[in-house]
């Protein structure tokens, strides 16, 4: 039998609001309500407002910013399932305390990802009615809503519900204002060792049936672009490989900011140590490692002897309009392995290092997300059309940082009604 | 075997063969398109029963796990 959680005070900062978490919190709400703005301008004017153009005739691109943070927002949710899905796997138990905010990160990043779509289309409810009326399955989009947006969201919020429920149960037992809530996620559990017994068996199956689901989904959104043979920089087979690779990078890396965040604010230095971070770094490191791999194939193949629409893109990407973002993206992700893999050889993890480390290949993820989308619609075109040009508008730029404010709000919310660290299995309940 | 494993089996099977049959047989035909008929559905939101099928997959977890909650209480 074990600790009781007897303090009086909730854990890990759970109902507990200071100056600091209200000043954020209105510095995010003044951002998303200027996303909102920038949307409503949006909505009510048309798309002139953004930078997007037709290919071709308009000499622009119609997939912008907002479809670039489609693939990095469900990028990052890839790593946030798949390393709670390996915490219960693998029995990964160091890795325990981190396996929640996988979780809630996986399933906020999936919303922002969705929403990021209905920013795109000008009629977000004919899409809304239309994509599941008429999708075709060999349409690669179908696997993008209907597994990824759909299926993967519905499947992360029941692993985040049913890992809940013994936490949920103990919170119960406080005196709470959100006690009703607690009650009803835990939906009467009591801890007992058959529901114990029973709770591991049923993640254990879910984890297996989730990481096969998000390995089909994330290929599905490289087919997207990967598939389309008329569309020269897109066409490729490696696509699918390095949207999973990059996907694992970017959420690996904001994994490893979110809980150095999350354990100098809530003082969890016990709960998330040194070896969390280590375990996240060198999983990184050799995540980055196979990903510049992929770079450098896909550079080798594209200067070597491509054909002249390829080497049009290639051209544009490396030495032309786009080469900034491309060599920046480049320079930041093998910045971080040299940081990741010194640590490594070192034996000696620092976790200012660790982080700047996840913070540099975000950027990079959002770099290549921009590379991927952009150059091969307004240098990829196989008509007589002259280069295009791509500027995201101010809107653009708002709707996405409201997004991103919106996904950090929501997180810090679910902190504060929720431990975002899950209570030892010692704890008991009943 | 346990209720809850039969009604959790009961929905996974039931969220699968809605998966399969909406995806190979209410969706728009697979195959290179030879007419217009490869276009649209054979029947509208075959898309969206796929998707409750995915959803049935995975609410048989919840299933699992609740149900001898449920059952106990009523007990």
């Amino acid at each position: 039998m074990a600790t009781r959680l007897e303090s009086k005070t909730l854990p890990y900062g759970v109902g507990h609001l200071t100056v600091a978490w209200y000043v954020v919190t209105a510095f995010l709400l003044a951002i998303l309500a200027l996303g909102l703005y920038a949307y409503s301008r949006q909505l009510g004017e048309g798309e002139i407002v953004t930078g997007m153009r037709d290919i071709g005739t308009m000499g622009g691109a119609p997939w912008g910013i907002y479809i670039a943070f489609v693939v990095y927002f469900v990028g990052v949710s890839f790593a946030g399932i798949t390393i709670a899905g390996m915490v219960r796997l693998l029995n990964l138990e160091h890795l325990r305390p981190i396996a929640r905010m996988a979780e809630l990160l996986t399933v906020i990043t999936l919303v922002l990802g969705a929403f990021s779509i209905l920013a795109d289309v000008g009629q977000p409810l004919r899409a809304l009615i239309n994509l599941p009326r008429y999708a075709r399955p060999m349409s690669p989009f179908f696997g993008t809503f209907t597994l990824v947006i759909a299926g993967y969201l519905f499947a992360s919020l029941v692993y985040l519900y049913l890992a809940g429920r013994r936490d949920a149960a103990i919170m119960a037992r406080q005196d709470t204002r959100f006690g009703w809530l607690y009650r009803l996620w835990a939906a009467g559990y009591t801890d007992t060792p058959e529901e114990r017994e029973r709770h591991r068996r049923t993640t254990f199956w879910l984890a297996l049936g989730i990481l096969p689901l998000l390995l089909t989904a994330h290929s599905t959104l490289g087919f997207v672009f990967g598939l389309q043979a008329g569309r020269p920089g897109w066409f490729s087979a490696l696509q699918a490989p390095a949207f999973v690779v990059l996907a694992g990078v970017s959420g690996t890396g904001l994994m490893i900011v979110i809980a150095a965040i999350l354990r100098r604010a809530l003082g969890a230095t016990r709960e998330l140590s040194i070896g969390v971070f280590r375990w996240l770094s060198n999983f990184l490191m050799v995540l980055t490692a196979a990903y510049l791999y992929f770079m450098v194939v896909e550079w080798l193949v594209s200067v070597y002897a491509a054909p002249s629409a390829e080497a049009r893109v290639a051209a544009a990407v490396f030495r032309g309009d786009y080469a900034w973002i491309y060599w920046l993206s480049a320079v930041a992700l093998v910045a971080s392995f040299v940081i990741l893999f010194v640590q490594y050889a070192a034996r000696n993890h620092n976790l200012a290092l660790a982080v700047i480390a996840g913070l540099l290949v975000n950027l990079a993820a959002i770099g290549k997300r921009y590379e991927i989308v952009i150059p091969s619609q307004t240098h990829g075109t196989l008509l007589p059309y002259g280069e295009g040009l791509y500027r995201p508008s101010w809107v653009e730029y708002s709707v996405i940082l409201g997004l991103i404010a919106l996904g950090v709000l929501l997180y810090m919310l679910f902190m504060k009604v929720f431990p975002i660290i899950e209570a030892p299995e010692s704890g008991e309940v009943a | 075997m346990q209720t809850r494993t039969v009604v959790a089996l009961a929905v996974l099977t039931a969220g699968v063969a809605l998966g399969l049959v909406s995806y190979f047989f209410l969706a728009a035909p697979l195959g290179r398109p030879t007419d217009e008929s490869f276009s649209n559905p054979r029947v509208p939101f075959a898309a969206a029963l796929f998707i409750g099928g995915i959803v049935l997959v995975f609410a048989s977890a919840v299933c699992y796990e609740l149900i001898g909650v449920r059952r106990e209480d009523g007990a």
